[in-house]
């Protein structure tokens, strides 16, 4: 039997260069416990570098919140959002994209 | 595109405990200070994931009014510290982390730092809730903060160094910086190692880059390991969770076959290994051997269980360490329902700490005028083996790091940064962005961080370790160069940066592998199979890499003893653990 697949719709902006967001369509093996940061490393490392999410640096425990985003209309952490079927991925503040999932932030010094 | 430029007496290089008390030491010297952080300010680095605990001497303990051993004394810490580190530590930096210690805690409490517990040796706090008090503090003396910045390289000239180049990720921009001195604080190169239980940020930038300008390193071989580390489920992979309660609530671990595999092992090891943070040495080196040998579980781990340890005192544990069944932000509920009915968890050695580093003298300078160094990213404190806390650590050394960088950087003539060494290195980390259809550097780093937690776990050997280095070299030469983003722009893209990372990362494997095979002994976290003797007529040196014109040579020293005559003669490895573990003071408590 092949393993379990679920669909992930992702959130996709590059302001550089794109007039309007849209969405993609990624199929991402199931684990059992699997958060949406790990539904977004597997597209990252095997489906599609250009995509961008904080990952640079963070946790991936919670405890940076760095990953706060939108899964399926809520609020919540990458790290912390339990996955139990396809998904829908959306930025923190959709207005205010500096990349796909990554969000501008103030900077406190010059 | 055009750079920024900002110009600092004292540059800080980690958003890091280490980083953040340099910054503060230099700022309270009335030097300036600019503090890079590669992630979130104070939410990146390992210090926010840590448990935490600080230790000092029971006595000094006692006397701020905590519940100390005020039988300790910090000649009992100095012997423990040796011991525990196979006689390979560097004793100068002992001498300073014991008589450090007392400051550096009474500072942590004026400035409102929240303390969970104390026991005869050390206090427990969190990560975050440190990170927390350091941040406010540096904000009030000034230090400036820059998020999200990565260092690039450093500007050396006629021999020191003047400035550096960093990379602001989120806009793709680059930072010109100025600086009379510069504190290398970025920790371990845990990205190096898959999984692992660092913030993904940790690729030892600090380390190289150093390098690179000049400074040696040593020990590179000397990695711990952290034991009973989650394996799964996936959103708590890297989790040190069942470590910590274990420790202080004991467990059961079995291998494939059901065995209690610690039960082969003498019962006075296994009993302080146990109850100290010495577990992480010995509990990951029993772990490695039987993943080794085909006892292990699928994801290169075995079981952890409550075993015959009572629930009730489970829970009672569970309830200090996991308020609201929360670890961290990590939901707990599920792995508490999974202790309670006694179901495993799989847990593994998990790469945790870097025991070796960058070369420093007992101020923390470098070899390189105006590059100084502190916390994990250096050589020498812990030797082999570390079980004392790295907490105090990194707040010991960042403080006297940060005091005697202002102090150079107030009586330093230094130039500006020559420009065209700038755009040089500017050029040199934009050639990947100017490569197309190249190899992705993700699935590149995945191979080699899985081969080296194969390769260079707690368990070596030569062939093993052979094959490592042959296949870095080869990364190095022949997909390193061909590294390419497939996204276009420089802003938030991450592939530019995982490319830049592992330049580095290979580097680091590169000597770390180089250094393991040079050690033709066990000692400390270093076991090599083919030579499981601690040899102290031979090793009893630090293993150094020294910059050459082609690359990099390896070379040995002898260590800097002050008070304590480290042994001769040869012993098997397990003996020798025991006996470093007999040669203990007295004094109780984890570590």
């Amino acid at each position: 039997m092949a393993e379990k697949t679920i669909t992930a719709r992702v959130f996709r902006m590059d302001p550089a260069v794109d007039e309007e967001s849209r969405y993609q369509e990624y199929r991402v093996p199931f684990e059992e416990g699997m958060s949406a940061m790990d539904v977004l490393d597997y597209i990252y490392q095997n489906l599609d570098g250009t995509l961008a999410y904080y990952d640079h640096a963070g946790c991936s425990l919670g405890i940076c919140a760095r990953c706060n985003c939108k899964v399926n209309g809520k609020a919540t952490l990458f790290c912390q959002y339990l996955v139990s079927g396809d998904l829908t991925i959306d930025p923190i503040s959709p207005s205010k994209v500096l990349k796909d999932l990554v969000c501008e932030r103030k900077r406190e010094n010059p | 595109m055009a750079a920024r430029s900002i110009e600092t007496d004292v540059l800080v290089v980690g958003g890091g405990g280490a980083g953040f008390r340099a910054a503060i030491g230099a700022r309270e010297k009335g030097a300036t200070a600019v503090l890079l952080s590669k992630g979130p300010l104070a939410r990146c680095g390992a210090s926010p994931m840590a448990g935490a605990d600080f230790t000092l001497d029971g006595r000094n303990l006692s006397q701020l009014g905590f519940a100390g051993d005020p039988n300790d004394s910090e000649e009992k810490v100095f012997n423990d510290i040796v011991t525990q580190g196979f006689f390979l530590n560097n004793q100068k930096l002992i001498e300073q982390y014991v008589r450090g210690a007392p400051d550096r805690l009474k500072e942590l409490i004026d400035w409102r730092l929240k303390i969970v517990f104390s026991e005869e040796r050390a206090i427990f706090t969190t990560g975050i809730g440190l990170m927390d008090v350091l941040l406010k503090r540096a904000r009030t003396v000034g230090v400036d903060l820059l998020e999200d910045v990565m260092l690039i390289d450093l500007v050396v000239q006629r021999g020191m160094v003047t400035g550096a180049l960093a990379l602001d990720v989120r806009s793709g921009e680059f930072i010109h910086l100025a600086a009379k001195a510069v504190v290398m604080a970025t920790g371990g190169w845990h990205n190096a190692f898959w999984p692992n239980t660092g913030m993904r940020d940790l690729s030892g930038e600090g380390m190289v880059i150093a390098h690179r300008a000049g400074a040696e390193l040593g020990n590179m071989e000397f990695i711990t390991f952290c034991c009973n580390v989650l394996l799964e489920p996936p959103n708590a992979r890297g989790s040190i969770a069942t470590y910590v309660l274990g420790m202080q609530a004991g467990h059961e671990l079995t291998n494939n076959r059901g065995e209690a595999f610690l039960d082969q092992y003498d019962p006075y090891t296994v009993g302080v290994a146990s109850g100290t943070e010495w577990n992480k040495s010995f509990i990951s080196h029993a772990t490695a051997k039987e993943v080794r040998e085909g006892r292990g579980f699928s994801r290169g781990g075995i079981h952890f269980r409550r075993g015959d340890e009572p629930w009730e005192k489970y829970k009672a544990w569970c309830g200090i360490l996991f308020p609201n069944w929360k670890y961290k932000s990590l939901d707990m509920t599920e792995i508490g329902r999974r202790l309670e009915a006694n179901e495993p968890l799989e847990v593994g050695a998990v790469v945790e700490y870097f025991d070796g580093g960058i070369v420093i003298d007992d101020g923390f300078a470098t070899a390189v005028p105006g590059l100084f160094a502190a916390g994990e990213c250096t050589l020498g404190l812990f030797g082999a083996n570390r079980v004392f806390s790295a907490i105090t650590e990194m707040l010991v050394q960042g403080a006297d790091a940060g005091r005697n960088a202002a102090e150079y950087a107030r009586s330093a003539e230094i130039p500006a940064p020559d420009p065209d060494s700038l755009a040089e290195k500017q050029h040199k980390a934009e050639r990947p962005l100017e490569r197309s259809g190249g190899l992705r550097p993700a699935p590149v780093r995945r191979k080699i961080q899985e081969m080296a937690q194969t390769h260079l776990g707690p368990i070596r050997t030569e062939g093993e370790l052979q094959s490592l280095l042959a296949e870095i070299q080869r990364v190095k030469r022949e997909e390193l160069p061909l590294l390419s983003p497939a996204a276009a722009g420089r802003s938030y893209n991450k592939e530019w940066v995982d490319a830049l990372e592992l330049e580095n990362i290979a580097a680091l494997l590169e000597l770390a592998a180089s250094s393991a095979l040079q050690r033709t002994e066990s000692r400390g976290v270093h076991y090599r199979a083919d030579h499981p003797v601690t040899n102290n007529d031979e090793w009893l040196v630090e293993s150094l890499v020294r910059k050459t014109d082609d690359g990099f040579a390896l070379a040995t020293r002898p260590v800097s003893t002050t008070s304590i005559t480290p042994p001769a003669g040869t012993t098997p490895y397990l003996d020798m653990v025991k006996g470093m573990m007999e040669r203990h003071s007295e004094i109780g408590g984890h570590h």
